[in-house]
């Protein structure tokens, strides 16, 4: 069995609003990804322990998240905290989410593999850094790696320099661009790259990059297809 | 708090029915007894919240893939309030 990285990207910031839940898989693990309306972000296996309802088509109600088929409530620990059906009853504790440690980092939302993940061990801090885009393919990791390293960033005609931030986590540098890319495995051949840049990249270039990188890393399907 | 004997008939797998009824019996906080059983019905006694209990015989009532529940029997031996 390969090990896991202890923390995984899951989804860029400012993608998940306050007061809004996602779906996200990691190594075929699903998962919801909601924050509360103070704008914590929260990660749980998603899945209501009720009926089994994905609780990332859930709704939010203030540090609840709520169950869209029957409104069971979990706190933030993922605790049931309300049954609407019997609101009177205290709740035991042992109708609770199963829950993993998270943490926001390079404007990323990472996610523990356990729910006590060391935040020692999430990436070195990087100061202004902005959002360029997501991307999904069905591409293994070592082809993402080796075709990150082969396309020039927007701009630049040679190969950027590549630095290996963590396994999941790579530094692609060209002129004054740098872009950080953190690779979401979510299965056997399914990626997703979360990219950020830094201040003053050009962001509308790179996404376009990100476009072409996305063919790129599929290229072999698209033949086929 | 309640104590209710079900009994669940229909086309069960015994060992399958068992390990969901316990499952769900530790997830709702109930305490749960087995008895008899068989490959067309099973007897089990759980004790809890009333509201709890209820829950316990919706999720067995449906219970797991390969087991389906035909008609669930409900007897109260001790009703709410008196254990």
């Amino acid at each position: 069995m390969t090990p896991q990285p202890i923390w995984s990207p899951v989804a860029l910031s400012n993608m998940v609003d306050p007061s809004t839940s996602t779906g996200a898989v990691v190594n075929g693990a699903e998962l919801v990804v909601w924050r509360d309306s103070s704008g914590k972000a929260h990660v749980w296996e998603d899945r209501c322990p009720h009926r089994g309802m994905r609780m990332s088509f859930g709704f939010v109600r203030g540090d609840h998240l709520a169950c869209l088929y029957h409104g069971w409530q979990y706190d933030t620990a993922g605790q049931c905290r309300h049954i609407p059906a019997h609101p009177q009853l205290d709740v035991p504790q042992t109708i609770r989410m199963q829950t993993f440690a998270s943490a926001e980092r390079n404007g990323i939302i990472w996610a523990g593999s356990t729910t006590e993940a060391d935040p020692a061990l999430l990436p070195a801090e990087i100061a202004g850094l902005v959002p360029v885009r997501s991307l999904y393919a069905d591409c293994t990791m070592e082809k993402a790696l080796a075709i990150l390293a082969a396309t020039p960033l927007p701009g630049v005609s040679d190969a950027p320099k590549i630095e290996t931030i963590s396994e999941n986590y790579i530094s692609l540098t060209a002129g004054a661009t740098r872009l950080l890319v953190a690779i979401q495995s979510m299965g056997d051949a399914k990626l997703a790259l979360h990219l950020m840049a830094n201040e003053g990249a050009p962001i509308a270039a790179l996404a376009r990059y990100a476009q072409a990188l996305r063919l790129a890393l599929e290229t072999p399907l698209a033949e086929v297809a | 708090m309640a104590e209710v004997a079900f009994v669940f008939s229909g086309a069960l797998v015994q060992a399958s029915f068992r390990q969901f009824a316990q499952h769900r019996a530790n997830r709702l906080s109930l305490g749960i007894d087995f008895g008899a059983a068989s490959d067309r019905f099973f007897d089990v006694t759980v004790t809890g919240d009333e509201a709890l209990v209820d829950m316990f015989e919706m999720a067995c009532s449906l219970g797991p893939y390969d087991c389906i529940i035909q008609d669930v029997t409900r007897r109260d031996i001790a009703p709410a309030g008196n254990i």
